[in-house]
Order: structure tokens, then sequence, then C-alpha cells
């Protein structure tokens, strides 16, 4: 095929850059705009589903999140019969800047990029979203030094009282004790955990806590923090998959970060806080001191970056982290689990969706504790369908009454 | 969803009722009238709905079915996108949209079951196809606020808790699927509306609650009337649907 044949009427075709995890991504032009981007071509799943679904919650979430530090969707169409989805072009990632040993980064430099991480983070909790995937390589930097958040694969809407959600998200070690401990019912705490795995590793130049197993995540979180005590977080005990943890006292968090400054150490502490009733917000970590001591933010296009290699930005060779952890309902201990490991993220994905499709069946069976929300009258009524709900001698009656109340209105 | 309505591309979606009320020229070219059209779309939110039955998802996932489909006839003709090949789809789409999928071969054994008429049995293919034209159609906008959740609050909040109350207004809250009116009003108002329609006729008076308010009463009000207009011309047979339907399938 001719590598600059123009898609869609509007995008000249350049190098591939990869296969990203539901498809390839190449490297475009907009020629409506002249802008680079950055097309990701959404295979059609083989059992014949459709637009796959991963995708097809990254686009409706990523419409409704405008944000100068979100991943923008400049565009969709399909193509051949393949949904095309069109992103801004994105120069390198979080992590390759953290890997590159010939970057230095100053505090301020660190400063900015958690800025502009928790400033992504924000808008997406305002909007009610769980990015769920919070990761260095998700974290694109753009020609400006913009960083932006992507890969909203996993991304949820929060907010329903008491929703269930799978715990199996997030990149292990990036994942917040209570998920790993199989909460369903978690919030926005488990996003600014992440963030503040990010934050350490952007201060420490390495992935902070490596674990290799969901058992050994927790021991290495509970190493660098101390064990926690019920008195810290209550709600510890009562979790899924609660296991007692032989008890180790806390490190001094200085101890773990010699080059921080005080108030990093104290936005830190406070994002790490095991329980996430108590957990800082993302909102709150913006507000903090830290931001606004000396020395305040590095300028984004001032930022040191890798040195453009032709490395692509809009996916990841799976290094780093698996995500793998044992299926919902089996218990977190469990020998040789390791061995799947090779399995990576796509696997989790389609999990997480499977385990949701129909949330109601199992877990809430016998606990039907909100009402009105699930309740249906229409779809359990004995008589739903052409039936209105009112009748047309009602009708009549009401309208007369209708119009005279609020009379006084008009 | 406790997303932020203000915020979000439904809210700045939302038309006025005369950009709804609108047949396209290929389907007028074709004799169909406003209220053909309206019917068809209310005959299609009932075929919606009894597919979702068969296939047993949440209220939520039809609510948002229907809204596809209204919003798809806002910009295209029915003579080019067969209601009922969109419905259908529709309902699988926001199946996925809401996170609980439904496969597309369940789908297409239920439409068959459901329908000897041939004109609606579509295929697996078709309904994958369609889908992409619908998200194209829909512009990609996926997120859909539904009255449901803000009903359910404001039922709390006005001290309602018997039985009755709440069954009625949500099923009026239903019925306004029939309409357009989740195209045209947020989603709260119509649940406002509802409720107002449901004390009346139960006579409970709120009048109270709803003067503490800071809405628009005279808004849910003229709301209210169309809810009631709609049952007043609530007039659906198979023969009208059949006059309807074989105008568009018309081909000169």
């Amino acid at each position: 095929m001719d590598p600059s044949k123009k898609v869609a009427d509007r995008y000249l075709k350049r190098e591939i850059l990869g296969e990203g995890t539901y498809g390839v991504v190449y490297k475009a032009i907009d020629t409506k705009t002249g802008q680079t981007v950055a097309i990701k071509k959404i295979r059609l799943g083989k059992q014949k589903e459709g637009v796959n679904f991963t995708a097809l919650r990254e686009i409706k979430l990523l419409k409704e999140l405008k944000d100068p530090n979100i991943i923008a969707l400049i565009d969709a169409f399909p193509h051949k019969g393949n949904l095309h989805l069109v992103f801004e072009f994105m120069e390198t990632d979080l992590e390759a800047v953290i890997r590159d040993r010939n970057i230095f980064l100053s505090p301020a430099d660190i400063k900015s990029y958690i800025q502009m991480t928790l400033k992504g983070l924000a808008f997406c909790h305002k909007k009610w979203v769980l990015h769920r995937d919070m990761k260095p390589n998700n974290l694109l930097i753009g020609s400006n030094g913009q960083l932006k958040l992507a890969d909203f694969g996993l991304a949820r809407i929060f907010g329903s009282p008491d929703r269930k959600f799978t715990h199996q998200v997030f990149a292990r070690w990036y994942r917040a004790p209570e998920l790993l401990f199989g909460t369903k019912q978690y919030a926005a705490g488990v996003d600014v955990w992440a963030a503040a795995c990010i934050f350490a590793e952007l201060l420490l130049r390495r992935p902070f806590l490596q674990g290799t197993s969901d058992i050994d995540q927790l021991g290495k979180i509970f190493a660098a923090f101390g064990t926690p005590t019920p008195s810290q977080w209550p709600d510890m005990v009562y979790l899924p998959d609660y296991v007692e943890y032989q008890y180790v006292p806390a490190p001094a968090l200085r101890s773990l970060f010699p080059m921080a400054s005080d108030d990093a150490l104290d936005l830190l502490s406070k994002m790490f806080t095991y329980d996430p009733k108590a957990r800082i917000t993302v909102q709150q970590a913006l507000e903090h001191r830290y931001f606004s001591s000396a020395p305040l933010p590095t300028d984004p296009a001032k930022l040191p970056r890798p040195t453009p290699k032709s490395r692509p930005s809009d996916f990841n060779p799976q290094e780093g982290p698996t995500v793998l952890s044992p299926p919902r309902k089996s218990r977190r201990v469990m020998p040789d689990r390791d061995r799947f490991e090779g399995n990576s993220n796509q696997v989790e994905k389609i999990d997480d969706h499977v385990g949701e499709a129909r949330p109601a069946v199992g877990d809430h069976a016998g606990k039907s504790d909100q009402v009105p929300m699930s309740v249906d009258f229409s779809i359990f009524g004995s008589k739903p369908l052409s039936r209105p709900t009112i009748n047309s001698a009602d009708r009549s009656h009401l309208k007369r009454k209708l119009d005279l109340e609020f009379q006084h209105n008009d | 969803m406790a997303a932020n309505f203000w915020t979000s591309s439904h809210f700045e979606q939302l038309l006025d009722p005369e950009e709804v009320d609108v047949v396209h020229q290929l389907d007028k070219d074709k004799g169909l009238t406003l209220e053909e059209f309206k019917l068809i779309k209310m005959h299609m939110t009932n075929c919606i709905l009894k597919l979702a039955q068969s296939v047993k998802v949440r209220q939520r996932v039809v609510a948002t079915a229907v809204t596809y489909m209204r919003r798809v006839y806002t910009r295209k003709s029915m003579s080019e996108y067969d209601p009922r090949l969109i419905a259908p789809t529709c309902l699988y789409l926001a199946s996925k949209a809401e996170e609980s999928t439904v496969q597309a071969r369940l789908l297409v054994f239920y439409i068959k079951k459901l329908n000897s008429d041939e004109k609606y049995r579509y295929e697996i293919k078709e309904i994958l196809e369609m889908e992409m034209k619908i998200l194209e159609a829909l512009n990609y906008y996926l997120v859909v606020f539904h009255p449901y959740r803000t009903l359910a609050q404001l039922l709390q909040d006005a001290g309602i808790n018997d039985m009755s109350m709440t069954q009625l207004s949500w099923g009026l809250v239903n019925d306004t699927y029939k309409m357009d009116l989740i195209l045209t009003h947020p989603p709260y108002l119509i649940a406002l509306a509802c409720m107002y329609i449901a004390s009346v006729h139960r006579e409970k008076d709120i009048t109270t609650w709803f003067e503490e308010l800071r809405v628009d009463m005279n808004v849910v009000k003229n709301i209210s009337m169309e809810i009631l207009d709609f049952y007043e011309n609530y007039k659906i047979s198979d023969e009208r649907i059949n006059a309807a339907f074989s105008k568009l399938d018309f081909n000169p």
C-alpha cells in the first residue's frame, strides 16, 4: 500500500509506530490542520463482537474529557471496515524520561511533571472518571513538554454509591493496598496512590515498589510504610482478601527518599495514606504547599526530554510490570500464580469486562438495600410494554388540575 | 451515573423541539409525515424494550439505546437508516457503552424469535456494520444522562417513600422515552415533571417542596403538559405503523 495514501480524505499516512493494545498505531499528518497525529486502527474483535469494547470505553470517556493534561481524541472514522481513532501525536512518555540516564531531573522538573499528572487526574475526578491505569508509560509527553494522561481503556465512571468494580486494575506496582486486598468499592483514592508511586518513581528514578506478586506487592508496601494498624485503617480487616501480615515498623520516610524536600515528603506521605478515606484527594494534593513553595515547577516547554527516537509513544511494549492477578473469586494466596505472568495487560482487560458484564447477578444477590435505582418497573412489571402509565381519562382530568395549580406563577 | 451533567456532551447537545421534529428530506419525499415519523420512533422504542426484556439488560441500557436511536434520527433519514436495524443496533451499542455487553448473536436470536416479519430479521453482520455507522451518526458521543437516578434522589428529598408514588413517577419516566424529551430537556427536569404529574394524580400535595426548589416551575409544568399531550395522542396501531413503513419501503 502506498504509505502516503490519504485516509478518510484527510490523513496522510506515515510510518507505523507499533502495535497498541487493540490494533496498529501509525503516524499521520492531518491535512486539514497540518498537525501530526497518531492514528489507532481498532482491530475488530475476532468473536464477531463489533467495535472493541475497550476502544469504545476510551472513545466514550475521551469525548467527555477535554483538558490540556488529557490526551485529545481529535477524530474518529471508519475506514475499510475498521474504526480509526485520531489522537494528537505525542513524542514520548514519562517512563522514557525516568529511564533515560542522560536526563537529570531537578526538583523543579519533578514538581512540574507530577503537577501535570495531578492536574490531568483532577480533571478526570471532577468528571467522575477513574483512570485506573496510572503508570509512567500512560503519561505521554508532547512536543511542548505538556504531559497528558492517556490510555483510558480501563477507565470507568464512578460515583454511584455501592457500585461494585473489579479490583483487577492497574499495573501491580501502582496498585493501592485496598485493591490488593480485593476491595470492589474503591474510589478516586486508587488513582492517588498510583500517582504517589509515580511521584516516588520520579524521585528515585526507578519503580518504587516492585512487587513480584500481589502478596509480595503488599509486603513491599508494608516494608516501606510499616504494616498498617487497625487504628490507621479501620476498614482493612473487612476487605475480601485481607490476610494478616507480620508486623513491620515503618522506616523513616526520609531514609527512603534522601534527596526529597520536606514539602515533597509531606505530600508523598499524604498520598501514600493507607486508609483510602483519609488519603488526600487530587485537588487537595494540588493545593499542597509543595507546589507553591520554591523551587516553582519548571515551565513544561523547558523540561528535559529524551532525544526523540522513532520510539512510539502511544502504546507500550510489554515491559515493566504485568497486571495479572488471580481471577476475581480466588483468594490472594495462591502458589504458582506467577507462571501466568506472561499474559500481560490484555488478558486482564478482557477479564475486567467479563467480570462486570452482569454485576447484578452474583454480587448484589441478597443485598438489595438500594431500592429505587435497580427496581425497574417497566421491565419487570406485569404489562410493561405499550400500555401507557396514565390513560386518556386521567389525562384530561390531570391537565385541568395542572393548569390550575401554579397559575400564580404566570 | 453521577458524572457532571452540566459539563457533559449531553448538556451541550440538547436540542430545541423544532430541531427534533424535522422529517428528513428523503423521508418527506416518500410522503412520510411528522406524525408517522414520531410513530415509528415510538414503535421502535417499544421494540427496543421488548428485545431488552428478552436479553435482560438494565433499564439504563434501554434508556441509552432509545436516546441513541432518537439522536440518530435528528441527523439521518429513515430511508437510509432502517429503523428496524437501527433499533437493535442501538441496543447493542448501548449495552457496551453501559458496561453490560450483550452478545450480538444473542440479540439476533431474540430478534428472530420476536419477529416473524422478514423486514425485522437482520443478521449479525448487518448489526455490526450498522454499529459503526451509528457511532458516526452520534459523532461518537456516547455518555447519556437519564432521569432515573435524579428521580430516586428527588423522591427521597421530598420525603416520598410510598411505593405507589415511586412506581407511578418511575413508570412516567419510562414512558417519556416514547417521546423525544430526553433530547430536549435536562434529565432532572424530566424527573421533576414526572414527579409533579404523579403527585397531582395521587393527590399528594408537595407544592411547597416544589416551590422551595430553585427551578422554574413553569418549565416543569410545560414538560408535564407535553407528557400529558403525549398520552392524549398515544395511539399506536399496527395499521398505522405498517402504513408508515410501507411508505419508507417504497422504492420508485
